[in-house]
């Protein structure tokens, strides 16, 4: 039992690596953040191209179909290997410029734009069917309006469809940002220097895996409070869908039967 | 307006591309098919600048098929829809749409939907500015006061900037109405517009359009309010089974049937 506690709990180790894994912890937060980003945008850019109208289009969509199946239906880890490989291998050979081959943007650390790369790749494409099911439950009179007003297609989902379809997506793509959270911890394998990598340090020095507790705590702090946010923001929107349903309190707001600015016009 | 009866062995209309006889609207044999549905079978039909056309029949006549025809929502698969001298069928009929023609008709097509379809990320105004704004190109303080005048005339002066869920039936589709009109078509088609409203809503929306037609508006109203067309209408249609069956002026459709459906149709709707 001793050894149990003294395993996972052991206050001296854990602060003592306190400001390790913190740094570690940072790293999570950035690489969360910036992937996070940019899967939303790359998330987005799928969805669109895959509701491209008209036949001439067609061979545009496949590929985003197969993009979009390809990368969730391969492990994380995977993509991770497959880009960080290609791109220190093709820098090596000269095939690939430096400044791609060995990215150090921003002043960060080359492991973390593989996994920025890798991240995006894949969680783009769970983004993007969140988007796409967002896309579909608009009202397909939403799309008829808009173009009955003469809006290309484009302009229809940029003004139209697309605000109304992130509004309801908001709360899946938000948990699909909580498991991106998590996966930062894969950018370990290649040498990335987050919690895990913290944590696994610790571990090997002392037999001891306080360290990791730590690091999981840090993680319960970020993801926790998200999840929460998740659950008031579906809530909130199962409310006003139930408001929706009803006719719009017809008694309050209708006015005289005869429109006051037809009246004697 | 002349219409010919479509079924009568389907008078090949040769594809014109201009009316010669400056006919604002016409259709010449329009078919349309949703998989096996044969839904429109030969539609005939003209509509002449400041018209009120209303189009009644039983549902699933293929009423409202027409009107989406007409502004290529339904792009139709054979025959020709002629507007103000230009065909809007004259394509490669394998072009997923002819954004040209689209364009055209568009511009010069509104319609007003069962559903009112309102954005409702919008308010009011944004409804009635977001055409003009967008596909326009003009400025917003140019557009405003318009969309605020056009607001005032169907009587929502005083909800401008309440958003759609705020308003009740009839408030939306009026607003629905001042969005049409801020494109300044020269025609608006109606589909069903009172049908989805509470009973006690549906007369200010028919106020808003018997104004319009006062003013000299073009307008095609599919309806089933048979007052409307009999007061309003310069020319009513009856459809059945994808085909017009009659038409005429409202007091010898209405009144004096002629063929035995609209007789049927016109019983039934008229008992209740």
């Amino acid at each position: 039992m001793d050894f149990i506690v003294d395993y996972y709990f052991n206050w001296g180790i854990i602060k003592d690596s306190f400001d390790v894994v913190l740094d570690g912890f940072v790293f999570t937060i950035k690489l969360s953040i910036v992937s996070g980003v940019l899967s939303l945008i790359w998330g987005l850019v799928l969805a669109v191209l895959r509701q491209l109208p008209g036949r001439a289009l067609a061979p545009v969509r496949w590929i985003t179909i197969g993009y979009i199946d390809v990368f969730r239906g391969i492990p994380a880890l995977l993509v991770l290997f497959l880009v960080s490989g290609f791109l220190a291998a093709g820098q090596t050979d000269g095939t690939i410029p430096e400044w791609l081959g060995l990215p150090t943007w921003f002043g960060q650390p080359t492991w973390f734009w593989y996994g920025v790369i890798g991240l995006t790749l894949t969680y783009g494409a769970y983004m993007a069917e969140v988007y796409r099911a967002g896309i579909e439950a608009v009202p397909g009179g939403q799309m008829e309006a808009a173009r009955s007003i003469g809006m290309s297609h484009g302009q229809a989902m940029r003004f139209v469809i697309v605000p109304q379809a992130v509004r309801t997506v908001i709360p899946p793509l938000l948990n699909d940002f909580i498991a991106l959270m998590k996966d930062t911890s894969l950018v370990f394998a290649i040498g990335g220097a987050e919690v895990i990598d913290a944590g696994f340090d610790i571990q090997s020095d002392t037999f001891n895996g306080s360290a990791f507790i730590l690091g999981a705590v840090f993680y319960l702090l970020i993801t926790i409070p998200l999840a929460r946010l998740v659950d008031v923001l579906i809530t909130r929107q199962q409310e006003k869908t139930r408001r929706g349903g009803e006719p719009a309190d017809s008694t309050e707001t209708r006015p005289p039967s005869t429109p006051p600015g037809m009246v004697g016009a | 307006m002349t219409m010919t009866d479509a079924e009568s062995v389907a008078p090949k209309v040769e594809p014109t591309g201009t009316s010669a006889d400056g006919t604002f609207l016409r259709l010449e044999n329009v078919h349309k098919r949703f998989g096996k549905l044969h839904v429109l079978r030969g539609v005939n039909m003209e509509v002449a600048k400041g018209e009120v056309v209303c189009v009644i029949g039983p549902s699933g006549s293929g009423k409202s098929t027409l009107l989406r025809c007409i502004n290529l929502l339904e792009p139709p698969e054979e025959g020709n829809v002629i507007l103000e001298g230009k065909n809007l069928c004259a394509v490669d009929p394998r072009a997923d749409e002819d954004e040209e023609g689209v364009d055209y008709v568009r511009r010069r097509v509104g319609i007003v939907f069962q559903q009112f379809n309102l954005f409702p990320h919008k308010t009011a105004l944004e409804n009635v500015t977001l055409g003009p704004e967008k596909v326009l190109g003009r400025s917003s303080s140019e557009v405003r006061p318009e969309a605020e005048a056009l607001l005032g005339r169907v009587g929502l002066a005083d909800k401008i900037n309440e958003y759609p869920d705020r308003l009740s039936g009839g408030q939306q589709q009026r607003v629905a109405i001042a969005r049409a009109l801020a494109m300044d078509p020269h025609v608006i088609l109606f589909d069903e517009v009172t049908s989805a409203l509470d009973p006690e809503l549906v007369k200010e929306v028919l106020d808003v359009m018997r104004e319009l037609a006062s003013e000299g508006m073009t307008m095609v109203v599919v309806t089933h309010e048979m007052g409307f067309a009999r007061e309003v209408a310069s020319q009513v249609v009856f459809m059945d089974a994808g085909v017009v069956v009659e038409h005429g002026k409202p007091a010898d459709v209405l009144e004096n049937p002629k063929e035995e459906r609209t007789k049927r149709f016109l019983g039934l709707v008229l008992e209740h």
